[in-house]
């Protein structure tokens, strides 16, 4: 019986317009919640960021903290004689390195490699005839980090002939 | 579908943007910096480096690296004497006498060096985008004549890009703050660049933004503040222990990068450090370089360059025939409008107006660009503009306080449920009052309105769950439904004006409840604590009761001892560290009691663990009514 009863209630135009609005209605209510979920999604999701932010900074800040505490040993023992603290200092350095490395920025400092932009930025060029032109003659400041992830380039001197 | 992007072609910088969910989003580069060098450089051996590569070896080829390319494109060799003498590389004439860069006998437009800047910018986007990027809008400043354009657009067509149109900057920094929206108004657009400084006069309004006038300094910028404290410093130093900084290198690197670094500090603090350690070394040992900055001594060594920007402003402004009266809005372009001696001088030239910043001043001029370019494919138009809720709503709960269910600037339409409790055993009915605002304490809000749900079946308190829906409508209509779970009693309320707020009235309680965040904060956590100590004492005496006789003596006399402590507490509102202590005593208390076995000796003695009745979360108590 209800089979028999649909079709022809369908064909019916006026019990189909206020069902079509009402789909329309529907649809356009369904429309602007999903958009409105994005943008509060969007909202919820640069919230997050910086809050991750905050929580690595926090991260990587607690990495060092070992660094300033040995810092700190050192200059309480500073009265000890220069050469302990020179030897404490060379110890924190190589720490400090290894919390770099540890971090994915490894220590770059060598000398007599070819310059390469990548990891080379320039201060200032020599003319040094035990190196070939283009070579690093002398590393100012260690570069941290490789290529594909730098953080800092290496300052260097770079052998250039002058003509 | 091929992503439209805004590119700002910089002198020194260049930065691309494109939209992102209709918002405008600057794209990194390849190197993870938002801004990229407008430098290109051909190494000895046939590189092409283009950005902060090529600039990283600018000292070592000072012949083949080619940077400020925009002060020559579209320009006469006759006409560019002034800047060949600024730069490091040959400038010749072309066949046409138009200017060249010769680098290693072959000669190189000027459109030529542009387009590699912007091939990388379009290549580094795309690999972030994940699609292709193949057309652009490229922003150009607001003075550049027919040649200079026609030279930038053929720039971007040798970079395989096609420009869908060339805009002016402040255009696009007016873009970016969605200024063409408004009626007519008169802009002024302030943009103090890394090297150079451009103010414009727009006339916007109905989508149309017009350039009045412009007027500026092609030769003035931030590097020139970062150079001012640079030989501050050094000259201190000098004068100190007679060495010149200046003349090593290294040093003078080290110094640049401390200048910079302290400049930017003071745009936000008064006082900052420069810190070098081992700055150089003399006959008597290492030297360092330790000196504290005021504001005020940053503020006087770069005053000159600060009133060098008064006149181009004035000249725009008598150009456009405006007097100050005449500025409806003004926009800061460029890292250095961040300096506050700068943001001074801008309010004091514009009638005492408070500059539109909140865009990044670095990137608004991109961001416009990508606009723009968003508009031109139509992307913009399909954006439906969503509302959001101008402030916060929520109910009132246990202890006068309000309950947020929708936070502020929330994107409507949306439905946000939570699930409330009663407060006393057998409460009948639960009390709905709707609440707008920000401030934690219920009568520091607006009320919209309140209802009561009834009828709830006699329970322990805490355990009937009451739904609660708040459903804001397209249009800001709220609909609020509170619902029985148990019963499925169902009771609501509509609000139609709980947007009729005008924007000074939102502001104004907005800054309200930031202004007493800290005693609003001191205030919740009061009465939090004070309803976890009731919850507590209050769980701790049903435990009695069901234990009965099971209770060793000793236990069930503290127990008595706290819970009537606490229940004075609560009464007498006392301070919250008493409060905190008595709930952790009765805490002990309880877990004790929770081990003990009720005396009728039943096989199921601990499935009725006070609030243990359901997993729903409770996130407040209403108070009975």
């Amino acid at each position: 019986m209800r089979h028999e009863e649909q079709p022809p209630a369908e064909q019916q135009p006026p019990a189909e317009q206020p069902a079509d609005d009402q789909v329309v209605r529907d649809l356009e209510d369904r429309l602007l919640r999903a958009l409105a979920d994005a943008e509060n999604l969007r909202k919820r999701h640069a919230r997050e960021l910086r809050q991750q932010a905050a929580a690595e900074r926090d991260r990587i800040a607690a990495k060092w903290l070992p660094v300033l505490d040995n810092l700190d040993r050192a200059l309480t023992h500073a009265g000890a004689g220069p050469d302990a603290l020179v030897t404490g200092v060379l110890a924190v350095r190589d720490e400090a390195v290894d919390v770099m490395a540890r971090l994915g920025y490894p220590r770059h400092e060598e000398v007599g490699v070819p310059f390469d932009p990548k990891r080379h930025e320039v201060v200032s060029v020599v003319d040094d005839p035990r190196f070939p032109p283009g070579t690093i003659v002398q590393v100012l400041r260690p570069g941290y980090g490789d290529p594909d992830h730098l953080l800092r380039p290496a300052a260097v001197t770079v052998d250039q002939r002058q003509e | 579908m091929a992503k439209a992007v805004g590119i700002d072609l910089g002198t020194t910088n260049s930065v691309i943007a494109s939209l992102e969910g209709g918002e405008p989003t600057v794209i990194p580069n390849t190197e993870g910096s938002r801004t990229t060098p407008s430098v290109v450089a051909f190494t000895e051996n046939g590189e092409r480096l283009v950005g902060q590569l090529a600039r990283r070896q600018a000292i070592l080829n000072p012949k083949g690296t080619i940077y400020s390319a925009k002060r020559f494109i579209g320009r006469m060799y006759d006409e560019v004497q002034e800047e060949i003498k600024a730069v490091t590389f040959d400038v010749v004439p072309g066949s046409d006498d138009s200017a060249r860069f010769n680098v290693r006998g072959k000669p190189y437009a000027p459109e030529e060096i542009s387009a590699l800047v912007l091939r990388k910018l379009a290549d580094d986007a795309a690999k972030q985008l994940g699609e292709k990027v193949t057309e652009a809008v490229i922003t150009v400043p607001a003075y550049f004549n027919d040649a200079q354009r026609t030279a930038t657009r053929d720039a971007g067509r040798i970079a395989g890009l096609e420009v869908l149109r060339i805009i002016n900057e402040p255009t696009a920094a007016a873009l970016a703050y969605g200024l063409d929206k408004r009626e007519h108004e008169t802009v002024l657009v302030f943009d103090l660049g890394g090297g150079t400084f451009d103010v414009s006069i727009l006339d916007v309004g109905d989508g149309v933004v017009e350039v009045r006038s412009t007027a500026g300094d092609t030769h003035l910028g931030g590097d020139d503040f970062d150079r001012k404290l640079v030989d501050h410093l050094a000259d201190e130093f000098q004068r100190e222990t007679g060495i010149d900084l200046r003349n090593d290198p290294q040093a003078l690197q080290r110094l640049f990068e401390a200048a910079e670094r302290a400049k930017v500090e003071l745009s936000s603090v008064t006082q900052t450090q420069v810190n070098l350690p081992f700055i150089t070394a003399s006959a008597d040992g290492p030297k360092h370089l330790t000196k504290s900055i005021m504001r005020s001594t940053f503020e006087q060594i770069t005053a000159s360059l600060v009133e060098r920007t008064m006149g181009p402003v004035k000249q725009a402004m008598s150009d456009g025939k405006m007097s100050e009266q005449d500025i409806d809005e003004v926009i800061l372009v460029g890292g250095s409008t961040r300096i506050p001696a700068v943001q001074q001088l801008v309010r004091r030239l514009t009638g005492g107006k408070d500059p539109n910043m909140s865009v990044n001043p670095d990137e608004v001029v991109a961001l416009g660009a990508a606009v723009q370019a968003g508009v031109l494919k139509g992307e913009v138009q399909d954006m439906l503009l969503l509302d959001v809720t101008p402030l916060s709503l929520g109910v009132e709960t246990r202890g006068g306080v309000m309950t947020k269910i929708v936070e502020r600037n929330t994107t409507i339409p949306v439905r946000r449920t939570q699930v409330f409790s009663t407060a006393e055993d057998n409460q009948p009915a639960v009390d709905i009052v709707v609440l707008q605002g920000e401030r934690e304490r219920a009568a520091d809000n607006r009320v919209l309105g309140r209802f009561q749900l009834r009828d709830i079946r006699p329970a322990p308190r805490g355990e009937p769950q009451i739904e609660v829906t708040f459903d804001i409508d397209a249009n800001g209509i709220v609909d609020i439904r509170a619902r029985d779970k148990d019963t499925g009693v169902e009771q609501g309320i509509t609000i139609s004006e709980s947007s009729n707020l005008d924007r000074s009235e939102v502001e104004q309680m907005v800054t309200e409840a930031e202004r007493n965040r800290s005693s609003d904060q001191e205030l919740r956590e009061t009465v939090d604590a004070r309803n976890e100590l009731d919850s507590i004492a209050y769980q701790v005496r049903r435990r009695l009761e069901e234990l009965g006789d099971a209770a060793p003596e000793h236990e069930r006399a503290r127990a008595d001892m706290l819970v009537g402590e606490a229940e004075e507490a609560v009464k007498n509102e006392a301070p919250t560290d008493r409060v905190r202590s008595l709930t952790e005593d009765l805490r002990d208390v309880y877990n004790a009691l929770l081990a003990r076995q009720p005396g009728t000796g039943g096989a199921t003695a601990s499935d009725s663990g006070a609030g243990g009745a359901s997993d729903d979360v409770i996130d407040a108590e209403f108070d009975r009514t």
